[in-house]
Order: structure tokens, then C-alpha cells, then sequence
């Protein structure tokens, strides 16, 4: 199958978790931005949240708030977690925003389930239609799940490419990739993606010997922590992040209805700590661990989040039975505490260094 | 666990001997519920009352084990200790910027005081964190945790999701037994909590009364601590609390009041000064949020269906604008001179939504005040900056009510 051409226009429409497919975005003619939170200190967001709260929540109020948004014609939220939940009422009430989005995720993943969700899909496909005046066909719906699929399969190789010895890339330029990947138009990513996937564009900077470090976390969308560990002689390999290899990982499948298709895709690829299961994600590191001959872990979680701080003393025990020094990180979405983090960084790297020999 | 709330029995047994109130039925029959979840011959299974249908449960010989609500009324919660319980899960790395309430229960099962259970049931709604606490429990016994799955929309999707997940637990639960669900004893529970429900919107009507006639913070308590909901202890109890209400009303033996104000959405467990300082100033709270009637009533031909539509319904799944709306219903119903929100720390859902409720307030001209506690640990409790805090918002309450 040729690569289709998209006519994605200018009308951006910015969405946040990785439950939310790009491709109901792309199908309707529209470009699907990965929104990050664009300020670095809270000016206003503080007078409408209260202290205990997601920072990138925070973040992402403070950016609407502050217009950091502009040319945003909607935004999809997903019912990924409580403050998630309540940024959307927030957003409604305080920021201007032409079309918003609540997409119900369930947290089972049953056939009841799968049904349930593309019932959700199905419902953000009307009203992106209803909203935008446009037309969500079967066709375009394919298309648009095939340049993301071929986006998935790319960045699935590039990652194959940091088993090597050393890895072909930094993993803070994997990170800025990824985020171009979320951020950009697919149509300008998808030749990019290619060269890196081929090995072109690799700037040998993997070449450096690092420790092999992987990274888990939910969001981390600034470089500050990758880039202390690099210059600390860590190599972050891989980060199965919520912008990271875990949300690239599984295609859409190509033969059944495509909301149908979605939805499978969605619930069934690797979970997030907000999904039940822990044992599901412990075997995942355990994987990660063998395939990417990792030497430790570092678990970056956002500080306040929920989900992150019931997960991470899971990840402890497990870091202990695979005989793998763990580091726990929280952060403040913007990584302001830098100093602090990064003494805490260097003395994790070197009792790895020491433990290796 | 078990021996702890096994020495207050006798005590309750006896003041309802002597003196009958409702109240003291829920306790016992709350308490004594507890103590039967250890027993070797009893069904145990672990659910949050207040965010689970409990009339399924009722159709069952189960013992409905509400683990929030048994580890948080430990008398070393109770009484101002509970971070004894909590530092045993913060030892094994749980941050205590996770909610007070599910450290405590993690703590619990740390330290082996929590019974056996099959299954252990949670709910999405309200909040994830006692999912998570209910999943790790679940794990350390090698159980599985059935996760009731709520959406944040009411359409004919989310309640055949809903519905399909509870007839799903209905046959899991039959498993447990042994034997299959008599339909009948489902309706009959739903008939049940049907009558309970008339006798709730009577009570709460009656508060509306001045002075109030009870103590809304108890009606909270109760309504937080739901496991009976479908049993006859609930009608019980209602029915005593309707008498005692009206005899208060006919023989005017209420206390007398000052000021009225509504209280969302949390009552503390752990012991504080507020209700003191409270009943001190002679302010009543007629209402609390958790008491308020937010479902309709029960459709017995349609069982799952119906049971689905309550979950759906529940005043903490969906939109904010929903309890800004009924939050601001409630304060026109019964009248009050201000609101106080009780913010216990890492509750982001129902925190995050104060400001929009506040602004709500706000825009009627009632004061609120954002009155910062926990829930359970009382190093994140302050009886000062309690006392300072609802000392200057009395005076305005007191200032705005001689004016009317």
C-alpha cells in the first residue's frame, strides 16, 4: 500500500494522554498536537488548584490560563487519572477553548470493555465531525491509522537500534524525537523517523560507553533529567514513559472496523500505572530489563501522582530481586529542583559504577 | 483488628438496651460486621459501601467488609494515632503524599491485623487511590482485586458497561457461595433499599427544620459507612433516626442554633476540635454532602440495569458541574449561612474541584471557608490553625445571619 497523503491543514487540535488516538484527529482532517505545558514557573493555576496537585496539571492550567495555547481550536482530555478529570471542569470554566473533549477510558480490559470504548471513540468521532463541519470516513480513518502505525513501526526500530552496544542514540535525542514526533506534522515526522530508523542521522553520539540505564515514569516532557544522567556518563537506553517506547508499542490492527480496531489497540497495549494490574507492567521491566541489557532503572514520577507513588515501591521490590540498583525520582514537571536531583543522580550512577566493577 | 472492635460490642449492646437510638444501631451493627468478617465460616467479601451497590451483596450470605471504613475507625485513627499504622507502610517506601486513608489501610495489612476476604471488590469512583490500596492487599493475600469499573457519563453504553461488570461480579460472588443468586432475595434487597431511601428523604426533609433536629454530621457518617444499604439493618436504623428526629421536632428539644451551615464533602475520623468549636457557637450542620439522596429510586424489574444507573448516578462520578449544582440546591434547601469545605490532603479529584464550587457560592453571596485537615493523620492536623480558621469565618457567618 502506497504512503496516502493526508491533508491535515492548519487546525490544531491538542490532546494530552496516550489513550487518545491521533488518528480520529488526522482522519478528520485535522493536526493532532501533544500538548505539553508550556510555562516554567505557576503564576495563576495556584489560585484555582490547591497545593497536593499534579505538576503537569498544574502546568497545563497555568499554560491555558496564560494563553500559552494560541492557535488550539480543541482539546481532547482523556479520564486518565482524578486531576486529569478535574483539569477538563477547570478548563471549561476558565479558558477559553472552542471544542473540549472528556474521553472515557474504561480501566478493565474485558470485551465489555473493548465494546465500551468504542462506543467512547465513536462518540469523539461525531462530535469532531459535528464540531469541525467534516466528514470521519471508514477510508480515512484506515489511512490515518496507517501513518500512524508506520510511525509506530518506526520508532519500534529506532529503539531496536539502542540494544546495541553502545546504543545508537542519546537517549535525550530519543526524547526530543519523541516529542517531535507528538508535537509536529505526521507528514513532515514520517521521512525523519525513516532516516533514524535506517541509521541515517545518527550523530555517533551513542558511541560513548554509559552505564545502561532504563527509565520508567509517566510523563517527562523536559530534558533535564537525561541530560544530567548523560553527563554523568549514564545512558539512558530506553524509557517506557507515557511519551515513550510504551506509547508507540502495539500497531492497530488492519482487519477488523477500525473503531473496533482502535479501541483493542488503546486498552491492550502496554498499561500505565493507572490500569490494574501491576504484575502485567512488572513482567514489562523484567522484559525491558533482558532485551536492552539494562543496568539500572531509574523510576521518574511526577511528584503528587498517585498512580507513580503505588507503583514505585512495586518497582523497588522487583529493582532488588533482579539485583538492580533502582533510583526514585519525583519531580515538579519542569525539573526545578535540578540541584538537588542531580547530586542524586551522580551518587546513583556511581554506586551502579562501583557495583559493576 | 477483630479484638479491638469486639471490646466495644458489649457497650453498645447495652446503650441500646437502655436507651434505643439509631445511631448506636448503625455503630453495632457496623462494628459487629466487622468482627464477623474474621470468622472461619463467613463469606468475607472487601468492599467500599459508599461506592458499590451494596444491595447485590445482600443478595448473598456474604459479609461485606468496607476495609476503608474498619481501618480508618481503629481506635488508634480515632483517637489521634493513626500514624502509628501509617509509618508501617511508610517504611516500605509508601510517600505520605498518598492519601492518609489508604497508607493506614496498607499499614493494616502490613501489620496482619486485616481478615481473609473473596473477593476483594473496589470501585473506580470517588477516587483511584483506595483501588490501588485494595489491589495491593488483594495481592499480598494472592487475590485477585475485581476493579468495579464506573465511567464519568451516564448513556445506554456506560450502563450496559456497568450493568455487564456487576452481573460479572454476581456470578463471581456465586462462585464464592456456592450456589447461584436467588433473583428473588436481589429484588427484595433493592425493595429494601428502596424503603430505606423514602425514609432518608424523610429525614432529610426534617432537617431542614430550625433549629436543626440532628446532627448532619452523623447523617455523613452514616452515609460514608454504606455497606447496609439493601439489608434490613438499614431501614432499622433509618426508622429509629425518623423517630428520634420528629420526637425533637414535636417536643422542641432540638439544640438551639445560631447559624446553619453545609458541610462538604469529608468528615474527619481522626479526633479534632471543629465540631466542638461548632456546637460552642451554636452552629448546626443540617446537611453534609455524603447524606444527601443523589439516586433514583431502584427499578426491581430491571435489577442490573438499575443497580448500574446508581453508580452512575453517585454524586462524585461525572462532571463538576454536577455537585456544583447540587451543592448549590443543597445550600437553598436548607438555608445555610455558609459552607465549610473539608479539604484532607492528596484528595485531587474533590479538592481540585473546590474552586468552581466556591466560585458557585461565591456568586450567591455565601461565605465558604476551605478548612485544611486530614482525614486520619494527625501530623497533618493542626487544632490552632483549626481554631483560627473557623473563628474569623464564624464571625462572618454570625455577622451575615443577624443581618437576614
Amino acid at each position: 500500500m502506497s504512503e496516502p497523503s493526508i491533508d491535515i491543514g492548519s487546525r490544531k487540535i491538542g490532546w494530552l494522554c496516550s489513550f487518545v488516538p491521533e488518528e480520529l484527529i488526522l482522519a478528520a482532517g485535522l493536526e493532532p498536537i501533544r500538548i505539553q505545558g508550556r510555562v516554567d514557573a505557576i503564576e495563576q493555576a495556584g489560585g484555582y488548584l490547591f497545593p497536593k496537585i499534579c505538576p503537569y496539571v498544574e502546568n497545563l492550567l497555568d499554560s491555558g490560563l496564560r494563553l500559552k495555547l494560541d492557535g488550539v481550536a480543541g482539546m481532547i482530555f482523556a479520564n486518565s487519572c482524578d486531576g486529569m478529570r478535574r483539569l477538563l471542569d477547570l478548563w471549561r470554566q476558565y479558558v477559553s477553548t472552542p471544542f473540549s473533549y472528556m474521553l472515557e477510558v474504561p480501566k478493565n480490559l474485558t470485551e465489555d470493555a473493548m465494546t465500551y470504548f468504542a462506543d467512547r471513540l465513536l462518540d469523539l468521532k461525531n462530535s469532531l465531525e459535528g464540531a469541525f463541519g467534516v466528514e470521519i470516513s471508514e477510508s480515512k480513518l484506515k489511512q490515518a491509522i496507517y501513518v500512524m502505525n508506520e510511525h509506530r513501526s518506526l520508532v519500534a526500530r529506532i529503539f531496536e537500534a539502542q540494544k546495541e552496544d553502545p546504543p545508537r542514540y542519546k537517549g535525550s535525542e530519543l526524547l526530543s524525537i519523541l516529542s517531535a514526533e507528538g508535537t509536529r506534522p505526521k507528514g513532515e515526522m514520517t521521512p525523519l523517523l525513516s532516516d533514524l530508523a535506517m541509521g541515517r542521522g545518527a550523530t555517533g553520539s551513542g558511541s560513548k560507553r554509559g552505564i545502561r540505564l532504563l527509565v520508567l515514569g509517566n510523563r517527562i516532557d523536559r530534558p533535564a533529567l537525561f541530560d544530567m544522567v548523560e553527563k554523568a556518563g549514564g545512558s539512558i537506553v530506553v524509557f517506557d514513559t507515557c511519551n515513550g517506547l510504551r506509547h508507540y508499542t502495539e500497531l492497530v490492527e488492519n482487519s477488523m472496523a477500525p473503531l473496533e480496531a482502535l479501541a483493542r489497540r488503546y486498552l491492550l497495549k502496554p498499561s500505565c500505572p493507572r490500569m490494574p494490574g501491576f504484575e502485567a507492567r512488572l513482567e514489562r521491566v523484567k522484559l525491558l530489563v533482558r532485551e536492552f541489557r539494562v543496568q539500572g532503572i531509574i523510576y521518574s514520577a511526577l511528584k503528587f501522582c498517585d498512580y507513580g507513588l503505588f507503583e514505585t515501591p512495586q518497582v523497588e521490590k522487583l529493582s532488588k530481586e533482579l539485583g538492580l540498583p533502582a533510583l526514585v525520582l519525583e519531580d515538579d514537571y519542569v525539573w526545578a529542583d535540578i540541584g538537588r536531583s542531580r547530586t542524586r543522580v551522580e551518587a546513583f550512577l556511581e554506586m551502579v559504577r562501583s557495583k559493576l566493577g | 483488628m477483630k479484638e479491638q472492635y469486639q471490646q466495644f460490642l458489649p457497650f453498645l449492646h447495652q446503650r441500646l438496651a437502655s436507651r434505643p437510638r439509631g445511631f448506636d444501631l448503625f455503630s453495632r451493627e457496623l462494628l459487629s460486621a466487622f468482627v464477623r468478617a474474621f470468622d472461619d465460616n463467613t463469606k468475607t467479601v472487601y468492599v467500599s459501601g459508599y461506592a458499590f451497590p451494596t444491595e447485590l451483596l445482600w443478595a448473598f450470605d456474604m459479609v461485606p467488609f468496607d476495609f476503608e471504613i474498619a481501618c480508618n475507625n481503629l481506635p488508634a485513627a480515632t483517637s489521634g494515632h493513626g500514624s502509628t499504622l501509617m509509618k508501617i507502610s511508610e517504611g516500605k517506601g509508601y510517600s505520605r503524599d498518598i492519601c492518609a486513608f489508604d497508607r493506614l489501610i496498607i499499614g493494616c495489612q502490613l501489620d496482619g491485623q486485616l481478615p481473609k476476604g473473596d473477593p476483594y471488590l473496589t470501585s473506580s469512583y470517588y477516587c483511584h487511590g483506595k483501588a490501588k490500596a485494595n489491589e495491593i492487599v488483594a495481592r499480598s493475600e494472592g487475590r485477585e482485586s475485581i476493579l468495579f469499573d464506573v465511567p464519568n457519563e451516564i448513556s445506554s453504553a456506560s450502563i450496559k458497561y456497568v450493568g455487564a461488570q456487576l452481573e460479572e461480579i454476581a456470578h463471581k460472588l456465586e462462585g464464592v457461595v456456592g450456589k447461584r443468586m436467588d433473583l428473588d432475595r436481589l429484588k427484595e434487597a433493592m425493595r429494601s433499599s428502596n424503603r430505606s431511601r423514602s425514609s432518608l428523604l424523610e429525614i432529610n426533609e426534617l432537617m431542614r427544620c430550625k433549629p436543626c433536629p440532628w446532627d448532619g454530621v452523623r447523617a455523613g457518617l452514616l452515609s460514608l459507612a454504606a455497606i447496609f444499604w439493601g439489608s434490613p439493618v438499614q431501614e432499622r436504623i433509618n426508622g429509629m433516626l425518623l423517630r428520634e428526629i420528629k420526637e425533637r421536632i414535636e417536643k422542641r428539644t432540638a439544640s438551639p442554633e445560631s447559624s446553619r451551615i453545609l458541610w462538604f464533602p469529608w468528615v474527619p475520623v481522626q479526633q479534632t476540635n471543629i465540631f466542638t468549636i461548632l456546637r460552642e457557637n451554636r452552629v448546626s450542620v443540617p446537611m453534609v454532602e455524603a447524606a444527601y439522596v443523589w439516586w433514583s429510586e431502584l427499578d426491581e424489574d430491571h435489577p442490573f440495569e438499575a443497580l448500574a444507573r446508581k453508580a452512575l448516578e453517585n454524586y462524585m462520578v461525572g462532571p463538576a458541574d454536577r455537585r456544583v449544582k447540587s451543592l448549590a440546591k443543597m445550600a437553598e434547601e436548607y438555608e445555610v449561612d455558609g459552607a465549610i469545605h473539608f479539604a484532607t490532603p492528596a484528595c485531587h479529584h474533590e479538592n481540585a474541584a473546590f474552586r468552581l464550587i466556591r466560585d458557585a457560592f461565591r456568586a450567591k453571596g455565601l461565605p465558604v471557608l476551605n478548612l485544611e485537615g486530614d482525614m486520619t493523620d494527625e501530623r497533618n492536623y493542626s487544632p490552632d490553625q483549626t481554631a483560627s480558621s473557623l473563628d474569623s469565618f464564624l464571625e462572618i457567618i454570625n455577622e451575615r445571619s443577624k443581618n437576614q
